[in-house]
């Protein structure tokens, strides 16, 4: 029953990555492209590493609950650094005075 | 002379191409490495040093030599990276840029005029303005002792798990480039100035020669651990365990220092006046 669970949670953690994927791809500029790239990946990783987790947990022993710790903890930290780093990534590019994308015809004040 | 140059780099890499047909072919059974030596290693690496990991025995026991000399070339190539980029004199930039950091406002300095002490009211900006951004700045702060602590981990965790001296090392100098990145090069200067990371390169390298010249000094050859044993107090397989994490403490120190060193050479073309 666990493991079903964790299957679940891995494609759909697969899915937003593959999603993310196809954002990267078919946006149109710089900036629109970090928003699959940060978002999509973060939910991705959240969703697959939680699968993980409760596969390892399965067999309740101290070292699969120490691993699946392990493995949570690597969430926590790609739930901090990972929305920091698209954010430093945007700031430079606003710095380097890169002007976002318009939508042609469509020019709002410039 | 740039003629024979070329011609004594071609004829040695030719002769090195050529002899390197002769090697035994990769994964090959019958060559004398995995008839002899690596069985050797496999069977009695436990009973020798009592180390699980037999990576870590390789590298830093049996093939002991070896990872004395990449220290020393790891500390080389620092030292490399200081005398060729490290530009001592100091000819004043055309202004400086101040921040009064009670109030907020940036002064500008031109050549010649008084220059406010670095202290608490007053911070040296960059002359390429770079915004004070919160979210970068506190992130790090957090994230960076975590980084160190793993870093810790890692080199004390190499009898057990993948890891030693230089993959901690690695770790340890990243987390205070990343320091360096996320505020800036004084900031991260007043923290480990650049006198304090050549030191450390060249306290690890001796840490490493020093074990072994001690082995040398207590009765065994030169870096066998076994010797340590008497000064240790324990047995000497358990020397030799010990004598491993001592040595991998050494490298450690000479990878952290000689990657921040080359950092702050490389991001201030050699200044180390202004930089990330």
């Amino acid at each position: 029953m666990i493991s079903f669970l964790a299957a679940v949670l891995i494609v759909l953690g697969l899915f937003f990555f593959a999603g993310g994927s196809v954002g990267i791809l078919r946006f149109p500029d710089f900036y629109s492209r970090l928003h699959p790239a940060g978002k999509l990946d973060t939910m991705g990783l959240l969703l697959s590493l939680t699968g993980i987790a409760l596969y390892v947990v399965q067999d309740l022993t101290l070292s699969a609950i120490l691993t699946a710790l392990k493995i949570m903890l690597i969430v926590v930290f790609v739930f901090i650094t990972s929305p920091t780093a698209t954010h430093a990534i945007l700031d430079a590019g606003v710095r380097a005075g890169l002007s976002p994308w318009t939508a042609p015809g469509k020019r709002g004040r410039t | 002379m740039r003629l024979l140059g070329f011609i004594t780099v071609v004829l040695l890499g030719g002769l090195l191409f050529h002899l390197s047909l002769d090697f035994p072919d990769l994964g090959d059974a019958s060559s004398p490495a995995a008839t002899h030596v690596s069985p050797y290693y496999i069977e009695h690496t436990m009973e020798d040093t009592s180390v699980p990991n037999i990576v870590t025995a390789v590298l830093a026991d049996y093939r002991g030599y070896d990872t004395l000399f990449e220290t020393a070339v790891i500390f080389s190539a620092g030292l490399a990276c200081f005398f060729l980029m490290r530009i001592s004199e100091r000819t004043a930039p055309k202004a400086r840029f101040y921040r009064h950091l009670p109030t907020g406002l940036t002064l500008r300095i031109e050549k010649g005029g008084k220059i406010p002490e670095d202290t608490r009211e007053f911070e040296r900006i960059d002359s390429v303005w770079v915004p004070y951004d919160v979210i970068i700045t506190m992130t790090c702060r957090l994230v960076v002792p975590f980084i160190q602590l793993f870093a810790l981990y890692v080199i004390a965790h190499g009898h057990h798990s993948p890891g030693g001296g230089f993959q901690g090392g690695v770790i340890f100098g990243a987390a205070i480039i990343l320091y360096a990145i996320s505020n800036n090069l004084r900031r991260t200067l007043r923290r480990m100035s650049e006198r304090m990371s050549a030191l450390f390169g060249s306290v690890g390298v001796i840490i490493y020669g020093g074990t072994g010249m001690l082995c040398l000094l207590l009765g065994a050859g030169f870096l066998d651990y076994r010797g340590m044993a008497s000064l240790l107090g324990v047995d000497p397989v358990s020397a030799r365990s010990y004598s491993i994490l001592i040595v991998e403490t050494g490298v450690g120190l000479a990878v952290t220092a000689v990657m921040v060193w080359i950092y702050y050479n490389l991001s201030s073309a050699g200044k180390q006046d202004e930089g990330l």
